[in-house]
């Protein structure tokens, strides 16, 4: 009888213990983490650059340089990523490599467009740009706004939206000479084969510093920002987490004032003025 | 008689378990018992697993019992989980989105700031436009006190040191942007000027204040207020798939409860031929009824708060951006009139403005207007080419109020149809006629449009509220009612089992 009563509570204990692991194993199932595929948690990027941007992104023996680089670099510093590798990226292809997975992040001279945003997602913008015109300093004195343009001629890159600015938006009818790019562009300016550039000012600040280097001829670059260019950030569409981060890296970027000396460094020959604070984010969603 | 006493004397047979039949009647003496133990003791001792098998049949039935109640534990604290999951973001959602949306009303001040002043600026000294300048300035005094509460808000809710960076730059830069703004107004009023363009003087001190407000002002308050729609998304995302996992869980467990409950009606059924326990019976019932309300409610839960957030919130915050962006586009208006030389940059900022509130491909704004006037409607959108802009968005949403919808959009069509009448004046040279348009008609309609545009907010707000309600009601009594439901059950339970386990005794 004393032997019975003591054992009782044991083997309730023991038929409780089956319960409890019986129970453990059924939890266990419910919890099953999702992975994670979002830029914001990942140990290694690899951003996506443009190769032929002088000032913004170009590739040179040693690698890639260029304010988007920097850029990149700091973007990927404050979303502490340490192993950063680059491609190169042209407008052609810049939406089928995020799409597929190719390159994480985008940092190339990339506006945000509303037909862009139906294919990739857009973090930032890191800047916002304006159209400026970059002449030789001799017809400076003539060139003062888009509508001294009328009856110049003036460099057209097919698929660029800049000539199409220039024409149809501010009605400015200027000659279209065609180049394959702005490079060209530059290269057709100096040999007087057209009179005036008009796209980006980062671009044209680009191509300013780069004639000054190869030791061109004089050239000016006129301040008319007749538009807003905001490059953004192009990220895979629906990577909601991983297009906030870059956006805290920004704002932080901003707030410890990197870009202004980025831009110091990079365009600062060409007297255009920087703006400073960050720039008005798209949103993430 | 029975298998256990034909056992008895047998040596230790290979046999799984002990076949156990009713022993006889309770009383002081059960024989059943001792041969049982008798028999369990000569037994080899069994490995692994197999020896926390209970042997006898009390053992069986104290393992079932111990096994229903872990599991129904286990069923009831995870119902509680997903009910709190849901509580707490119901919660959330509740207060911190109407927080973010007021929040979202700082770049609508700000913005508003700036649009007065200009205005102010614009109509001049003149008594012929004193009232008019005089409401502008009650304006511009209005919006900067409510520019200040929602910054407040905002700062407020910040999370982290960027975000409260961002919220002491803005209130810095605003008290520079006020400087600068008096200064102008006072300017303006001591070099008096017809309607149009104040002195160069002036024009300088206003684009310092307009520069500063669009390049420093307006995106560090856009970029706040989108730091601060992220609580309600993560909150949203988090809590939405913890009920909808808390549901499938509940009901797994609640499937293997059920299993459990069956194994051992069968087991009783069998070992004591009884067909049926009912209090057994109804304990499974009992438990079925749990496991399917709770599922229901968890899952109406998820789809309040999917409400909510994707036909309440997300209309709302994107109706109150597009109202602040379509605010500062009428102020590019009156800036274009107010200062000549930049005027291309003003043209072209009211195109890329429009254009994010309604986006029509277009050229220019010449023709963006001309697609904007034949646009039929906002409801009937083509899959493969559907409208963008955040009108288009909000046509697009099942949700939206197609008559509010036609409003907003006749309104939209009424203010580009005044630009181009304003911007054709002006390129005729009839800047003066232009200011009028401008100053009156103009921005009678456009405050029109602006309200229709609250209009359709308050549609989304209402179902906002509605989801909020159900979400708040749907979990009313939970923190009793599943404890309660849990006793009944354990209740049952010992009412089905006792009667059999005394015959052990």
């Amino acid at each position: 009888m004393r032997s019975h009563r003591a054992g009782r509570p044991t083997r309730w204990l023991r038929a409780t213990a089956l319960g409890v692991a019986a129970a453990a194993a059924l939890t266990a199932c419910g919890i099953a983490g999702a992975s994670e595929s979002s830029v914001a948690s990942k140990e290694r990027l690899v951003i996506g650059v443009n190769a032929d941007q002088p000032g913004l992104g170009l590739k040179t023996g040693g690698g890639y340089r260029g304010f988007d680089v920097e850029i990149a670099k700091q973007i990927a510093r404050f979303m502490k990523v340490t192993d950063v590798e680059f491609k190169t990226i042209t407008s052609a292809t810049r939406e089928k490599v995020l799409r597929d997975g190719e390159v994480d992040l985008v940092v190339g001279s990339y506006s945000i467009t509303p037909e862009r945003k139906t294919e990739v997602a857009f973090a930032g913008p890191y800047y916002v740009t304006h159209q400026s015109i970059l002449v030789r300093a001799a017809d400076a004195a003539r060139v003062k706004t888009v509508h001294d343009l009328a009856g110049r001629r003036v460099c057209m890159v097919p698929r660029s939206v800049s000539f199409p600015r220039v024409q149809k938006e501010r009605g400015v009818p200027a000659l279209p000479v065609e180049a394959s790019g702005y490079n060209d562009c530059l290269t057709k300016l100096v040999s007087k084969q057209l009179d005036a550039v008009s796209t980006d000012d980062l671009i044209l600040a680009g191509l300013f510093a780069k004639n000054a280097t190869d030791g061109g001829p004089a050239l000016t670059l006129v301040k008319t920002s007749f538009s807003d260019e905001p490059y953004g950030v192009g990220i895979k569409q629906g990577d909601v987490d991983g297009c906030e981060a870059v956006n805290k890296a920004i704002t932080r970027m901003y707030q410890q004032g990197i870009p202004a000396k980025l831009l110091q460094a990079q365009f600062g020959s060409s007297g255009l003025e920087f703006t400073k604070t960050v720039p008005q984010f798209e949103g993430c969603e | 008689m029975t298998a256990v006493q034909q056992q008895g004397g047998a040596p230790p047979a290979p046999v799984p378990a002990p076949q156990g039949g009713p022993p006889a009647p309770p009383g002081g003496v059960r024989p059943g018992l001792a041969d049982v133990r008798a028999r369990a003791a000569a037994m080899p001792p069994r490995k692994g697993v197999r020896r926390a098998i209970p042997r006898t049949n009390s053992g069986r039935i104290r393992a079932f019992v111990a096994g229903v109640v872990v599991v129904l534990v286990a069923l009831l604290l995870l119902a509680w989980n997903g009910v709190d999951d849901a509580r707490t973001g119901v919660r959330v959602i509740d207060t911190a989105g109407p927080q973010v949306i007021a929040t979202g009303d700082l770049y609508f001040r700000l913005t508003d700031m700036d649009a007065q002043l200009a205005h102010a600026l614009l109509v001049g000294t003149q008594p012929a436009h004193q009232a008019d300048r005089a409401q502008a300035l009650a304006r511009y005094d209005a919006s900067r006190s409510k520019a200040d509460e929602a910054l407040i808000q905002a700062a407020r809710l910040a999370r982290d040191g960027t975000e409260r960076q961002t919220a002491r730059s803005l209130l810095d830069s605003l008290g520079r942007y006020e400087q600068l703004a008096g200064k102008a107004l006072l300017q303006d009023q001591n070099s008096p000027h017809a309607a149009g363009p104040p002195s160069d003087q002036v024009t300088k001190m206003y684009r310092s204040a307009t520069d500063m407000m669009k390049l420093e002002l307006l995106p560090q308050a856009y970029n706040l207020t989108l730091d601060n729609g992220t609580i309600v998304r993560h909150t949203y995302e988090d809590k939405r798939s913890a009920v909808l996992t808390g549901r499938t869980v509940v009901v797994v467990t609640g499937l293997v409860l059920l299993v459990l409950l069956a194994g051992f009606q069968w087991s009783m059924a069998k070992r004591f031929r009884r067909l049926l326990n009912l209090p057994l019976a109804l304990t499974t019932v009992a438990v079925v009824v749990v496991v399917a309300w709770t599922a229901a409610m968890l899952g109406s839960q998820a789809s309040a708060l999917s409400k909510a957030k994707t036909d309440g919130f997300d209309s709302i915050l994107a109706l109150a951006r597009a109202r602040a962006i379509g605010n500062s586009a009428q102020a590019d208006q009156t800036r274009f009139l107010l200062d000549p030389e930049r005027k291309d940059t003003y043209e072209q900022v009211f195109l890329s403005k429009s254009q994010t509130v309604l986006y029509l491909p277009a050229d220019n704004l010449t023709g963006y207007q001309d697609a904007v006037r034949g646009l039929k409607g906002l409801k009937t959108q083509r899959d493969d080419k559907p409208i963008l802009g955040f009108l288009g968005t909000e046509g697009r949403r099942p949700s939206s109020d197609a008559k509010a919808l036609d409003d907003v959009l006749a309104g939209f069509k009424k203010f580009q149809q005044n630009d181009r009448q304003m911007r054709d004046l002006v390129s005729s040279g009839d800047r003066g006629q232009a200011i009028t348009l401008q100053t009156g008609q103009a921005a009678t309609d456009y405050a029109a449009y602006d309200q229709s545009l609250v209009k359709l907010a308050a549609v989304h707000q209402a179902t906002f509220d509605g989801a909020m309600k159900d979400g708040k009601g749907g979990t009313k009594g939970w923190q009793y009612g599943l404890p309660l439901a849990g006793l009944a059950v354990v209740l049952l339970l010992v009412v089905g089992v006792r009667p059999r386990l005394a015959e052990y005794r």
